[in-house]
């Protein structure tokens, strides 16, 4: 039987900002159309990994690889290029602009060679900007300005921005943030039909544990710089370390 | 009506101006062509601000080095160049694009100036490029250099000069290819990607652009097409001086673009015209009170009406 | 060796009087991250302020003081008409003070004319100093301003309500939230910056000749301090001074003026090119 490869592969890597170390020797793996969510209490590093995983940062030591290619030390832009997408904590979105203008964005770099000359001759593609809208139920506010969406609706406009980039792997950096019960639901199914229908790798950040049982995918755990336990949400849960590590907090 | 207002505005301004030639004399066909070449310089800017959200404090820099490549052109003082206007003119718009495209990639190289640092380094510029130009005798030092030619007719054989329509209608089609070669661009993927970076420029890199190369684009494209509009304003006013790459001339066609509105483009054409006009109806009898009204003026547009008086009803986009 | 003495001299009076407007220029933007592009014309305003005293029949002394009184006023009323209605919105802000610096400008050529005026020397006559004769007045404008600027230095290292206003440029919103009141603290550091800036002007200006462009002049150099030096930094602008005024003196006494201006500038764009936080951030 053949092994579905694995796309992103993170080896002994450690984020050191002075004296403080975010990222301690992190190891994480992740096949190809995996859905996975990262849990740990605040000030783990998952932030940091992330930042890391984009380029924003550069890491101390160890490298990261992205469908076979080391793309530790790339820029932010070359690393999207390549295929990576992320959705940020605070909605990424880009308030002064309609709906329209806040997908045709992301859909023009799709074509992972998004140079001055090819966008001049480039228009906005109506039909797939459409067709994404619908998705997230925003087919009646193409013009509507961003900045005037329910915070629910701008994080499903943030998620469609990152399918239009037609990227393969997404970080979702906790999509579910001051959302509604109501919300939660819809987006998980969202995140869902993200693997299962579009073939999607995604990473979620999150903190709601009702999220996570919903998503019902592996877990892997931060504490302090590191990996602490992985596995399925139950296996997880009951795992003594992570215990130990959310102490006084309810499961 | 009302919604597609903007667009019947649009197209009205532009048969209005085509038309205007009807109605004018010889002498206010000559001005409105002169203020036909502001508002080309407005648009320059517009671009570059409303589009792009680069605020540039010296985007006469560029203006002036289009007026004084012109000018030295037709007067002769290069002689490898020739005195043909039109290399005159195009060599001015080159020029104005080379001087941004060096400045730019100056301030925009290595991690890059942020908006605010980057607008008071070319107010900088634009105070030191006017002492240079004062200090350069070669172009003409203080009192810059004078006698440049009108606009001659290429059709006839005796170099005669193009009339007053025939200037008009030139610089019209000009300015009429700039502005629909702009409104292209900015209803392109690449006007897109620089209203992204207008409002969220660092959001954008994670989309894979290159912001940085963009921005370069476009502020030298914007200097081109200021150095389009200096060397038409030299050949229609017949001189060039230091003060048309100062910070004085930048100042004035912030004022303009802000006033009109900057975030859209007609708008700020229009804005340029009709500040001019109004000038000219007032400054006689305000004198120095003339330029107390204009700060004070400016004060009110961007507290109040950041959209400008003229950005709302000729905004084309069904947005916003 | 006494050419190098005069030009040291006049350096560090130069430097002096910059970090005093400088001085103005940081502490506003680190409180209120607004940057003030009238700031040259409230030098400007100190300078008339001085020409309307003298003409008056007041006393140098006195002039200065009304200056000061005067531009920290306006700084006041400044702040409650303009800059609180931009707040936050930092390009919109360098827009509005900007046109206010025309209007300010403006207001000075309808009142006292566009020609340069020339004022009296209040303290004539040279003193020797390290083996040179030196103007005295230009010892006595060291004295004020290093006096002032140690003042400043020392109200806000070493005072309570220096500490809260450092709290302030810190983390505004933390300060906040303990309890400063942020919103006196803009004023009052808002129409202490000008103040700073007034008295620099009224005080140089007898010995350059006072006209309506003044404020650019000095408005230019300070900004490219500031940016040299560091946008949010106390020592930046110290540092940002020293290097701005001394090249700038240091090379005008070599070559033309103009020419002085365009390497100063050349210099400062490769600092901060190289330095885009300023020299005190360190290198990136």
């Amino acid at each position: 039987m053949e092994t579905t490869p694995q796309i992103l592969e993170v080896k002994e890597v450690t984020m050191r900002f002075g004296g403080i170390v975010a990222l301690d020797g992190l190891n994480l793996s992740l096949r190809a159309g995996e859905l996975r969510c990262i849990l740990g209490p605040n000030g783990c590093g998952k932030t940091t990994l992330f930042n890391v995983l984009t380029g924003a940062l550069r890491p101390t030591s160890g490298t990261v690889s992205f469908q076979g290619a080391m793309i530790s030390g790339k820029s932010p832009a070359a690393i999207a290029r390549l295929g990576i997408s992320r959705k940020f904590q605070v909605p990424g979105i880009y308030p002064e602009l309609s709906v329209i203008e806040n997908i045709a964005l992301p859909l023009a770099a799709a074509n992972r060679h998004p140079g001055v000359w090819s966008l001049l001759r480039q228009r906005p593609d109506r039909a797939r900007i459409a067709e994404l809208m619908g998705f997230a139920g925003l087919s009646q506010k193409g013009h509507v300005t961003a900045a005037e969406l329910s915070h629910g609706e701008k994080q499903k406009l943030e998620v469609m921005m990152l399918l239009a980039t037609d990227a393969d792997l997404l970080l979702l950096d906790e999509p579910t943030a001051g959302m509604s019960k109501g919300e939660t639901s819809a987006i998980a199914a969202l995140i869902r039909k993200l693997t299962s229908e579009l073939g999607k790798t995604v990473l979620v950040i999150e903190h709601d544990m009702n999220f996570v049982r919903e998503l019902d995918c592996p877990v892997t755990v931060m504490a302090r710089g590191t990996v602490i336990a992985d596995g399925s949400y139950d296996e997880v849960r009951h795992d003594p370390r992570v215990i130990e590590c959310y102490l006084g907090r309810a499961a | 009506m009302t919604r597609r207002l903007p667009l019947f505005l649009t197209i009205g301004i532009w048969v209005l101006l085509l038309l205007a030639p009807l109605a004018l004399d010889d002498w206010r066909i000559s001005q409105l062509a002169q203020f036909l070449t502001y508002g080309l310089f407005a648009l320059s800017l517009a671009f570059i601000w409303g589009q792009a959200g680069i605020l540039c404090f010296g985007q006469a820099i560029f203006f002036g080095i289009g007026a004084y490549l012109m000018a030295l052109i037709t007067l002769g003082k290069l002689p490898l160049l020739g005195e043909s206007q039109w290399t005159g003119i195009i060599l001015g718009a080159v020029g104005g694009g080379v001087g941004a495209f060096g400045l730019a990639l100056f301030m925009l190289g290595g991690r890059g100036l942020s908006g605010a640092h980057l607008a008071i380094v070319t107010l900088c510029a634009a105070v030191v490029a006017e002492v240079a130009a004062q200090r350069w005798d070669f172009i003409g030092g203080f009192n810059g250099l004078l006698g440049v030619p009108p606009l001659v007719a290429p059709y006839t054989r005796d170099d005669m000069f193009l009339s007053s329509n025939e200037t008009y209608f030139l610089v019209l089609a000009i300015v009429m290819a700039v502005y629909l070669l702009l409104l292209l661009i900015s209803r392109s993927s690449f006007g897109t990607l620089l209203a992204a970076i207008r409002s969220n420029e660092n959001r954008t890199r994670y989309f894979g652009f290159d912001v940085t190369v963009a921005k370069l684009f476009a502020f030298s494209l914007a200097g081109m097409i200021s150095g389009l509009a200096g060397a038409l304003f030299t050949a229609q006013f017949g001189f060039v001086s230091p003060p048309l790459v100062g910070f004085g001339l930048s100042t004035e066609v912030l004022i303009w673009v802000a006033v009109g509105g900057r975030e859209v483009l007609l708008a700020a054409f229009v804005g340029a015209i009709f500040v001019r006009w109004v000038e000219n109806l007032l400054s006689d009898k305000l004198g120095q009170y003339w330029l107390l009204a204009m700060g004070l003026m400016f004060i009110f547009v961007v507290i109040l009406a950041p959209r400008g008086l003229f950005g709302r009803i000729l905004n084309l986009s069904k947005s916003r | 060796m006494e050419l190098v003495l005069t030009i040291g001299l006049d350096a560090l009076s130069f430097v002096l009087t910059l970090l005093l407007v400088t001085l103005g220029l940081v502490i506003v933007y680190g409180m209120m991250n607004v940057i003030n592009m009238a700031h040259g014309e409230l030098f400007l305003l100190g300078a008339y302020t001085l020409v309307a005293a003298q003409s008056a029949g007041l006393p140098f002394w006195a002039g200065v003081l009304l200056a000061m009184l005067v531009v920290g006023l306006a700084g006041l009323l400044i702040e409650e008409l303009v800059i609180r209605h931009v707040y936050g919105r930092p390009i919109d802000t360098i827009l509005a003070t900007w046109g206010l610096s025309i209007a300010i400008k403006q207001l000075i050529i309808i009142v006292f004319g566009p020609a340069a005026i020339s004022l009296t020397n209040p303290l004539p006559g040279s003193v020797s100093v390290l083996g040179i004769d030196y103007p005295a007045y230009r010892l006595v404008i060291m004295a004020v301003s290093a006096f002032l600027a140690a003042t400043v230095y020392l109200v806000l290292f070493r005072t309570s309500i220096g500490l809260q206003i450092r709290s302030v440029i810190a983390n505004r919103g933390m300060a906040g939230s303990l309890g400063v009141n942020t919103r006196l603290m803009d004023r009052g550091t808002f129409a202490v910056g000008a103040a700073l800036a007034g008295i620099a002007g009224a005080v140089m200006a007898p010995i350059m000749s006072v006209d309506p462009q003044m404020g650019v002049g000095f408005l230019i150099p300070a900004f490219l301090a500031v940016l040299v030096g560091g946008l949010n930094s106390l020592l930046g602008a110290v540092i940002g001074a020293g290097i701005i005024g001394g090249a700038s003196t240091t090379l005008s006494s070599g070559m033309a003026q103009a020419t002085a201006q365009i390497c100063v500038f050349v210099i400062a764009i490769v600092v901060i090119r190289l330095f885009p936080n300023g020299l005190s951030k360190g290198f990136r």
